[in-house]
């Protein structure tokens, strides 16, 4: 979690179980899950990934969930049929279990996700939700043709949406009055540990080790030759997994700040990069970049670990002065915004959670429009409807990138 | 006069050096990598071949520099926005491609997935067959996507194992329609994940033609295949409504409704009519 976050992972879990415990449980068979419930109203999870994020990932799934099965391409030889799997299938081929948490590399997040879903599962998958934008609209079909839950592993925007300042800021961008007018700058400088999760572009091969597919490792990915340096925390450094720093903290900063400006649904139309030609495996350094959004809305990231400072706009906030008299009287009247609703309550009420789908999807596109102008080394033009670049197709081949057989979207 | 190729080697020199980590994180001067790129470019051709002369194997010598500046310079092509600039690179790319080996093959086929067109599609299609190069040469392919459906469909009845599977998939990822017959013929092959893959791709494409087939191979199978030929099936039902053929679409979401009795498999159940709702 970003410095200074007052929500971590742990205090967020905390509270949803304390605000669970006064709901009243629904059987589980009455919300349409799998199999009979058990009179303990237990849920049957299981974990796919099991890293160092694993177990606070199976966390967040909140309480009365039994830990069924464990999953990860490095239990080579491991796997007993049970309880311990190296391959996610067989995991969700079980009928007994009704969650799952995804904690494995970015690159198999969007797919476990959808896998879980088409089998029947509410999914708890870890930050960056997805490693290229079509992904993300992909888990978002899955979750409407399915009808299940699906929450990002970020939770710093319950926090923004209990603060009252913020809570006005998201009243007056989610009521467009401000049309097209809004000057609203937000930057985030630093924090992004851009050379911390940078990729080796000299690494060479080493033996695989036995207790590890990996090419299922890999997945949808280029196969390549396997170091150690792609396995592990440190495949945050490749762009076959994730995007860097960026990518992997930037959902955490973002996230909160996307609710916070009224903006799960769109995405921004300009996105502008001062970053050295990148290479093409290894991620590693940029200096920032702008984006703006179709109402003026303007986002900086700012790495702080490479080049020139930003200098183009100073940070400015929304409030009520860049209303007119009768605006503000419209704002003062609009209801606030229901409270987001946490995963455990959310699985049990099938109501959304709040951080659903299309509201981690559009975060996640931030991250990866951010990305691909520092791999393009250009400025790019969004169509956040159609969801692809306009007027440039070597950046457009980026948003919906193929993948190795036999996975796809 | 200076020697071009000492030249080239000069401006690939100015590429930045790894770090103590072996990253490109300490001492990267933009200016300095644009200015060498921008001069290598001035060499055309010659400069490419060069470029690529310089590529090895991993584990078989130091191309750090080579390869990075390979794909800068591909990078600096597309700013100038160029087309004719890009198709020759791309061409140059695809004319280096013989007589090198699979690992080197393997990245230019990635540079041309990132900067080629339909100008190189044949020299891709020739890959489709290789074991190694299979996947790279279809991933190069639907990327460009103009072009990839008729390279994917000739090299189809000579493709075996991997290179099969990698094929049949891709038909269904670009939709080809002319490909429906013999992606039916492979969703009952003996192979599962050829299987999962045309089923899928069948579904993708909306063809009205495979829902019973479908909806057979969902019904028999069990597991994984039965959650992959369910969601093929609904898959399908969405592009025919997409299409506009709502009766079509409908007939496969009735079949699921009528057939997923088993509690475990109400989602389905419930899927069906929610999507029988919202279709009207």
């Amino acid at each position: 979690m970003r410095k200074g976050n007052k929500l971590t992972r742990r205090r967020f879990i905390k509270g949803s179980i304390g605000a669970v415990a006064a709901f009243t449980i629904v059987p589980r068979r009455v919300l349409g899950g799998q199999g009979n419930t058990p009179p303990s109203e237990t849920f049957g999870g299981a974990l796919i990934g099991c890293g160092g994020r694993g177990n606070g990932t199976f966390e967040g799934l909140g309480p009365n969930v039994e830990k069924r099965a464990i999953c990860d391409v490095k239990f080579i030889g491991r796997e007993d049929g049970k309880m311990v799997y190296s391959d996610f299938r067989r995991v969700l081929e079980r009928k007994d279990i009704d969650l799952v948490a995804i904690a494995t590399h970015p690159g198999w997040h969007a797919l476990i996700s959808i896998a879980a879903m088409e089998a029947g599962k509410d999914v708890l998958c870890e930050k960056p939700m997805t490693r290229f934008i079509a992904e993300g609209r992909a888990v978002v079909e899955a979750q409407n043709r399915y009808k299940r839950i699906f929450q990002i592993g970020t939770f710093g925007r319950f926090d923004e949406s209990r603060n009252r300042d913020r809570v006005l800021t998201h009243k007056i961008m989610a009521s467009g009055l401000l049309g097209t007018n809004c000057k609203a700058v937000h930057r985030a400088s630093g924090g992004l540990k851009v050379a911390e999760w940078s990729g080796m572009v000299n690494a060479q091969p080493q033996p695989i080790p036995k207790s590890l597919n990996w090419d299922m490792y890999c997945g949808p990915a280029p196969l390549r030759p396997y170091h150690p340096h792609r396995f592990g925390g440190t495949h945050r450094g490749y762009w076959d997994y994730e995007g860097g720093g960026l990518s992997d903290m930037g959902q955490h900063h973002f996230d909160p700040i996307q609710w916070r400006f009224a903006k799960d649904h769109t995405s921004p139309i300009e996105i502008e990069p001062y970053a050295p030609p990148a290479h093409p495996e290894a991620c590693a350094m940029w200096g920032w970049v702008e984006m703006k959004y179709a109402d003026g809305l303007t986002l900086v990231f700012e790495s702080q670990e490479w080049g020139k400072p930003y200098d183009r706009k100073d940070e400015r906030g929304v409030s009520l002065d860049d209303l007119s008299e009768e605006d503000r009287k419209k704002i003062a009247e609009m209801p606030d915004p229901e409270p987001l609703v946490s995963f455990p309550d959310a699985i049990r009420t099938r109501k959304q959670p709040g951080g659903h789908a299309e509201a981690a999807h559009r975060c996640a596109t931030l991250l990866h429009l951010a990305n691909l102008a520092i791999r393009t080394g250009r400025k790019l033009k969004y169509d956040p409807v159609k969801e692809q670049i306009i007027g440039d197709e070597e950046a457009n081949r980026l948003v919906n990138q193929p993948m190795r057989a036999p996975w796809h979207l | 006069m200076a020697n071009p190729s000492d030249n080239l080697a000069d401006l690939v020199n100015q590429m930045p050096d790894p770090d103590q980590r072996g990253m490109y994180c300490t001492d990267i001067d933009k200016e300095k990598i644009e200015a060498a790129i921008a001069g290598i470019h001035q060499g055309g051709r010659k400069n490419i071949k060069g470029i690529i002369d310089m590529l090895v194997e991993p584990g078989k010598g130091d191309d750090v520099k080579a390869h990075y500046a390979l794909h800068a310079l591909g990078l600096h092509l597309c700013k100038l926005d160029d087309d004719k600039l890009r198709r020759q690179f791309a061409k140059t790319l695809a004319s280096q491609l013989a007589d090198r080996p699979k690992a080197v093959q393997a990245y230019l086929v990635q540079e041309i997935q990132a900067f080629g067109g339909k100008e190189v599609v044949a020299e891709l299609g020739a890959l489709l067959t290789d074991e190694d190069l299979c996947e790279p040469a279809a991933m190069a392919l639907v990327a460009i996507r103009e072009g990839a459906a008729e390279q994917l469909r000739n090299a189809l009845p000579k493709a075996k194992g991997k290179s099969r599977l990698t094929i049949v998939q891709n038909l269904g990822v670009v939709r080809d329609k002319d490909s429906v017959a013999e992606l039916k013929k492979a969703a009952k092959d003996e192979d599962q994940d050829i299987r999962i893959a045309a089923t899928w791709a069948l579904g993708n494409i909306g063809d009205a033609g495979s829902a019973d087939l479908l909806l057979d191979i969902a019904d028999k199978s069990q597991g994984w295949e039965r959650i992959q030929a369910t969601k093929a099936s609904l898959l399908l039902a969405e592009r025919l409504l997409a299409a506009g053929r709502k009766t079509d679409a409908a007939a496969i979401y009735k079949h699921l409704r009528d057939t997923r009795s088993d509690p475990a498999e109400k989602y389905i159940r419930d899927a069906a009519l929610s999507a029988l709702a919202a279709a009207g």
